[in-house]
């Protein structure tokens, strides 16, 4: 109503100064007839008046979206009633509307292939990696090592890079089932074991064996993998031990993993699961990318568990996930098995 | 003798795949036409076949449904793709396990032969028994004993890879770090871990009456010698 007032407001004005013209006009050459004069001005705000009220009528539609906030592309699509300017508006918001989906499909299209071909290329890359892989298998030279340390690195990268691409169709590729802590832990330290000999630091094993929780298992031990990979990274040197525990609170479990390494600045801590933010830590660690703690902080939120940091400079740093345990009466049916 | 056919377009991971599984005992029998790969399959009857799932004209699982309307034998996928999806779509389609590039040959064979037995019984396992021999000493792995002409030892499964991996590199030197790897399955060892196990091995070794036979390289790692050879 007030948008109509204020889109109506100059059309009102000109008719009023029009009408006193006139009248002026008239007064001036000397005709003067006081109930003609208000009866004519009455009838001319009756029918300016009716004007009005049709015109709000048939146009409300139009003014009430106007003044309403756009919350979805959507509106664009309803319509507003059979008067021209309506009919008009209908039209054009719909072709933009159209015109606006084709490209939101085209860009989908895009990336969508994108990132098919950034997951086949990755693919393709594992091909010559198998090959490097198998041939130094036998090798044992520093040089073998070397060059062995070096693939273990585009092995890591490449990985990251898989995550990342299909962190876009995570709703598809994702399974939650019981996960057994203890065996994928066993399973992601067994992948990681060159990086622990290397770095000369060593895991440190307290979970029981009953601890299943519900989660997909490739991407927890992606998570993992991240977390054990930073905890060595940062431990190196400065200490021999990660420690990877879990046990419950609440309702929850929580799967731990702690290193006493040189820890994070307490200005870092808050942004360290930023995208790309690589802090006062990175700058020392050429081999941060930026990107370990914010996919971590990702998928965990996808998954539906949270991430808890702790960390004081020169003492460590604990990660906790929470995670939720399988239903107890599951857990007792399958504690024979183990 | 088993006989596994190896379906794999990478030239290179086919022939390691294959010298590798010779050296082991086994008779390997590859594709060169990938649109011929049932003329192979029908003609070689493999006992089990290794099969990539990308390959050109038609992919591995194509391949695995018209093998598995010919035989039952095992089929096991090679694939760089780990998703569940994939490997459920593998085991959907026929095959028996499922291998990710990029894969170890220790996996590969231990995959091949559990395939063997579960399919043959266990007369299978009997061949492709691997054994490493250097200069009279030989290391027999499944039954995890070491014998020097006509004396024998019993070993520790750690013992027996620690031997394995000395005995492979002969004469060179393998490092610590080697040897951790070697060791570390279902728990890491450490440093004085793995200082105790040489210490048995030498043990065992001298039983044999080879003491001395493990020499360290300091800085480095350990070293095979075969000094019953200088002696002689």
């Amino acid at each position: 109503m007030s948008l109509f007032l204020r889109d109506q407001w100059a059309f009102a004005a000109f008719f009023l100064v029009q009408l006193i013209l006139l009248i002026l006009i008239f007064a001036m050459d000397g005709y003067w007839n006081e109930s003609l004069i208000i009866y004519v001005v009455f009838l001319s705000l009756f029918f300016a008046g009716a004007f009005l009220v049709v015109r709000y009528l048939t146009h409300r539609t139009i003014y009430q979206r106007l003044s309403k906030p756009v919350e979805s592309v959507e509106e664009l699509t309803q319509t507003h009633g059979n008067a021209a300017l309506c009919r008009a508006l209908d039209e054009n918001c719909l072709e933009h509307y159209r015109l606006y989906k084709e490209q939101l499909h085209a860009y989908e299209n895009k990336q969508r292939d994108y990132t098919t071909f950034i997951q086949q290329w990755v693919h393709q890359m594992k091909t010559p990696i198998s090959v490097i892989h198998l041939l130094l298998q036998d090798e044992d030279d520093s040089t073998a090592e070397s060059i062995r340390e070096e693939v273990d690195r585009i092995k890591r990268g490449l990985e990251t890079v898989l995550y990342i691409a299909r962190l876009d169709r995570f709703e598809q590729d994702f399974l939650i089932e019981p996960v057994s802590l203890r065996c994928m832990v066993q399973n992601v330290l067994a992948e990681n074991k060159r990086l622990f000999i290397r770095n000369q630091v060593y895991p440190e094993v307290k979970i029981d064996e009953q601890w299943r929780v519900e989660s997909d298992e490739k991407w927890l031990s992606f998570v993992l993998n991240q977390l054990l990979t930073n905890a060595v990274r940062y431990s190196s040197g400065k200490s021999n031990k990660v420690t990877i525990r879990a046990y419950e609170r609440g309702a929850s479990v929580l799967l731990e993993v702690q290193d006493y390494g040189i820890g994070i600045p307490p200005e870092d801590i808050r942004r360290v699961f930023q995208p790309y933010f690589t802090g006062e830590n990175g700058r020392k660690y050429p081999e941060s990318t930026g990107m370990g703690l914010y996919l971590v902080k990702e998928i965990c939120g996808r998954l539906e568990h949270s991430v808890e940091m702790e960390s004081e400079v020169g003492v460590g740093t604990t990660i906790r996930i929470v995670l939720s345990a399988v239903v107890p009466i599951l857990q007792d049916r399958k504690l024979p098995e183990s | 003798m088993s006989t596994i056919m190896i379906v794999e377009d990478d030239p290179k991971i086919n022939q390691l795949l294959q010298s590798q599984l010779e050296k082991y005992g086994f008779r390997t029998v590859n594709v060169e036409h990938f649109d011929r790969v049932m003329d192979v399959f029908l003609s070689a009857r493999p006992d089990l076949v290794l099969l990539d799932v990308n390959l050109p004209k038609f992919d591995g699982f194509y391949w695995c449904r018209q093998m598995r309307q010919e035989s039952k034998c095992p089929i096991l996928f090679i694939s760089a793709r780990e998703s569940k999806m994939d490997q459920v779509m593998a085991l959907e389609n026929g095959a028996d396990d499922y291998i990710t590039k990029p894969f170890d040959y220790d996996v590969v064979l231990a995959k091949i032969r559990s395939q063997l037995r579960r399919a043959y019984g266990l007369y299978a396992p009997q061949e492709g028994e691997r054994t490493v021999e250097v200069s009279g000493l030989k290391l027999f792995l499944e039954r995890m004993e070491l014998s020097m002409q006509d004396q024998k030892v019993e070993l520790s499964k750690k013992e027996a890879l620690l031997l394995e991996a000395l005995m492979n590199q002969y004469p060179r030197v393998v490092s610590r770090e080697r040897l951790l790897e070697k060791l570390w399955d279902e728990q890491f060892v450490d440093e004085n871990t793995l200082n105790v196990y040489i210490t048995r091995v030498r043990g065992k070794l001298k039983d044999l009456g080879l003491e001395g036979a493990v020499e360290t390289v300091r800085g480095s790692g350990y070293r095979l010698r075969t000094i019953w050879e200088d002696g002689q």
